[in-house]
């Protein structure tokens, strides 16, 4: 803790006034005049709300995704990222989990809202520790809180500014007591955010100018996730089709994001300026204006939230077109793998099969955050994703990290051989063998228990589709239809001890 | 082999199986063996569109041993995706197959399956072989002067017709093959009884 640089906690409330006396064009004319905050609630969520308007706009995804990076050259969110996040890894889990919850947030239902938010608290509340210079981070934070909702707001306003379409002051005014009210319904005292708009210009600036930093999560996502961002599900299984798709988009996104960054940030972190960026950039933000065109459910974010979550020999409404679709596609991959030269002669025959799924069980399951080592928010975010998919209250959220904090207790004892408080791939492929032990079966105990809502000792069909997004397969029920604990904790065990595919699991925790 | 596989097809064959590599085949010398693999991958490469366009539903038989190389084992699952939708001929390529072995598994799925010994037939055996759709054998072509069953389809070839041809795999021809075709059709097949039945007819 030697360096922990108070600058960083000092507060950047409204009276803090940065060295900027003449704001960005984008600023507005000083007119502060209007108070937000008394507007009530239900203007400010809901369907007629101004965010409502942008949340089915295809432009979103870019400001999101800039939003996302902006947040990540906070150097206390770079940290929390880089440590815990399993974005690189799950970029498309993320991504959806976000947009669910945003839609919560922004949501005309007020108790969704509130529960919403205290589920978001919940999960923030364990997000804390410190970062490789050992300086602290805490994602309940209000500050860094406020610089995730001021990233937002900034983006949603920047978007439609940088599509030729600015908004007027009262929207962007509107649009910001919207974003204002979304913080207060997390809980954070007010103060955080500047009052005015008029202030907020100032803000931004100063924490542009002078706390952001080029940090090891915001270049993971420039030129890391991008480049090699993992299939979602509904591609796994085709990779050339994915990897042909993301050599050509992966840098474009990366380009166009680094573009539409503020040039001050940009200069400071050194950040490459491609020739033509901007027009590019600006050409991206004006052709997603333009798909606004398109039929309204092609682009409502709810299609395309439960499309990413489709997998696909899931069930549900289109899974039938879905599943021809893809069996098209699966043989378009098969006719590109086959007509495509051999790359070099490597005849591995599969010899060490053991080890080596061992390893692919490493990468795909355990390793959730991609950092090639097993660790505590490897675990956490399992365990995380388990609490988002069943929505799970207290104190069941806390039975069920409980039970992952000791798993990971176990793991560590049993194999982190070289002491360094993390289990290597190495370590693992070693180990992997013997490795039921009771703290996992005790997880896969907990995660019956809490699977099981109504708490009659079986599956029933529906609490098996709140966890698996899917129907009973045909192996897991016994002849009443019902899945019984005792093949819960087998199909558990021996999915994350025996690493057996699994048409269940798999998309539950391996799928991107 | 590949125009072999054209004249079946225009002759009008359903169920060509192909007997590629067996089981035994493992013993050979290990050069022989990376050679046959590189060989069959070069093969399953170059005529793969060709089989898809024509129609033609490729199976492989066997295939399942993990020495055979990822990358082959790749290839063969890419073509059955390809072409499983087809429904021209089915081309069987006997890969790693061994006859006794296939109904060994059939044994073991029976018994998996909870069949009491005293339902177990003909039929429901047959049915629980690998690749059951697969009917019986009409013809086995077994070239190179060899005269041997060398352990091929067991039970499929009960009541097959068969030609020893002398002529080597290698410069085996579509026109040989029309002749082996044609020395079936002039043969009077009876399946253990008097009456002759038209070649190709179901005689369960």
């Amino acid at each position: 803790m030697k360096d922990t640089d108070s600058s960083r906690f000092t507060r950047t409330g409204p009276d803090a006034t940065g060295p900027y006396d003449d704001p960005e064009p984008t600023g507005p004319p000083g007119d502060p005049g209007r108070e937000a905050s008394g507007t009530p609630t239900e203007f400010l969520f809901g369907p007629g709300s101004q965010f409502h308007r942008f949340f089915n706009d295809p432009r979103w995804a870019l400001a999101v995704v800039r939003a996302t990076v902006l947040e990540a050259a906070h150097p206390q969110i770079g940290a929390a990222l880089a440590d815990n996040s399993s974005f690189v890894v799950h970029p498309w889990r993320r991504l959806s989990n976000t947009l669910v919850s945003l839609q919560r947030m922004f949501g005309a239902d007020e108790h969704t809202r509130q529960r919403e938010a205290a589920r978001l608290n919940r999960l923030h509340t364990r997000l804390s520790g410190t970062d490789a210079r050992n300086r602290p981070y805490d994602a309940m934070d209000p500050e860094v809180r406020a610089w995730v909702v001021a990233t937002l707001f900034e983006s949603s306003v920047t978007m439609c500014r940088l599509s030729g379409q600015p908004l007027d002051q009262i929207t962007m005014e509107r649009l910001y007591a919207e974003f204002q009210a979304f913080l207060a319904a997390l809980g954070d005292e007010a103060g955080h955010l500047p009052p005015t708009l008029h202030e907020f210009w100032k803000y931004y600036d100063r924490m542009v100018a002078e706390e952001l930093q080029n940090t090891e999560a915001l270049r993971i996502i420039l030129f890391k996730l991008f480049e090699h961002l993992p299939a979602p599900p509904l591609f796994a299984g085709l990779p050339t089709v994915w990897a042909t798709g993301r050599a050509l988009a992966g840098p474009v996104i990366g380009t166009i994001t680094v573009a539409s960054l503020p040039e001050v940030f940009r200069r400071r972190a050194g950040l490459p300026e491609v020739p033509g960026a901007q027009t590019l950039m600006q050409g991206a933000y004006v052709t997603a204006r333009l798909a606004r065109a398109l039929p309204d459910n092609w682009i409502r974010t709810e299609n395309f939230v439960s499309l990413l979550q489709l997998s696909p020999d899931g069930d549900g409404p289109c899974a039938e077109a879905l599943t021809t679709l893809r069996a098209r596609v699966k043989r378009a991959g098969a006719l590109i793998r086959l007509i495509t030269p051999v790359p070099a002669q490597q005849d591995g025959t599969g010899g060490t099969e053991n080890r080596r799924s061992a390893r692919v069980f490493f990468t795909e399951v355990l390793d959730q955050t991609g950092d090639g080592y097993l660790d505590w928010p490897d675990l956490a975010a399992m365990a995380r994703e388990l609490c988002s998919r069943l929505d799970l209250d207290e104190p069941e959220e806390t039975r069920l990290y409980d039970a992952f904090a000791a798993w990971w207790r176990e793991l560590q004892a049993a194999l982190d051989s070289d002491g360094d408080g993390r289990v290597s791939e190495e370590e693992y492929a070693a180990a992997a063998p013997s490795l039921a032990g009771p703290a996992l079966i005790r997880v896969a105990e907990v995660l019956f228990g809490v699977t099981d809502a109504d708490g009659d000792q079986f599956i029933d069909a529906e609490e098996y589709r709140v966890l698996f997004r899917r129907g009973f397969g045909r192996s897991v029920v016994d002849a009443e239809g019902r899945y019984s604990r005792s093949a819960f904790v087998r199909d558990f065990l021996s999915f994350m001890s025996g690493r057996q595919r699994s048409t269940s699991y798999d998309p539950l925790l391996a799928d991107a | 082999m590949i125009d072999v596989i054209e004249a079946a097809r225009s002759a009008g064959v359903e169920w060509l199986s192909l007997y590629a590599f067996s089981t035994e085949n493992w013993r050979r010398p290990g050069e022989e063996i990376d050679f046959l693999m590189r060989l069959v991958s070069r093969v399953v490469r170059k005529h793969a569109p060709l089989l898809y366009a024509r129609g033609i539903r490729c199976r492989f038989l066997g295939a399942e041993d993990p020495r055979i190389p990822v990358r082959l084992a790749q290839e063969f699952t890419d073509l059955m995706t390809l072409t499983e939708s087809n429904r021209g001929m089915t081309l069987t390529v006997a890969f790693d197959h061994g006859g006794r072995q296939d109904i060994v598994s059939a044994a073991r799925s029976l018994i998996r399956a909870g069949v009491s010994a005293d339902a177990v037939d003909q039929a429901r055996f047959a049915a629980h072989l690998p690749v059951p759709d697969t009917p019986d054998v009409d013809l086995v072509i077994r070239t190179s002067g060899e005269q041997r069953i060398s352990n091929f389809m067991l039970w499929q070839v009960a009541y097959a017709e068969w030609i020893f041809p002398s002529v080597l795999w290698p410069d085996f021809r579509a026109s040989h093959f029309l002749e082996c075709l044609h020395d079936y059709r002039s043969r009077d097949r009876r399946f253990g009884g008097v009456t002759p039945q038209a070649n190709g007819e179901p005689h369960r």
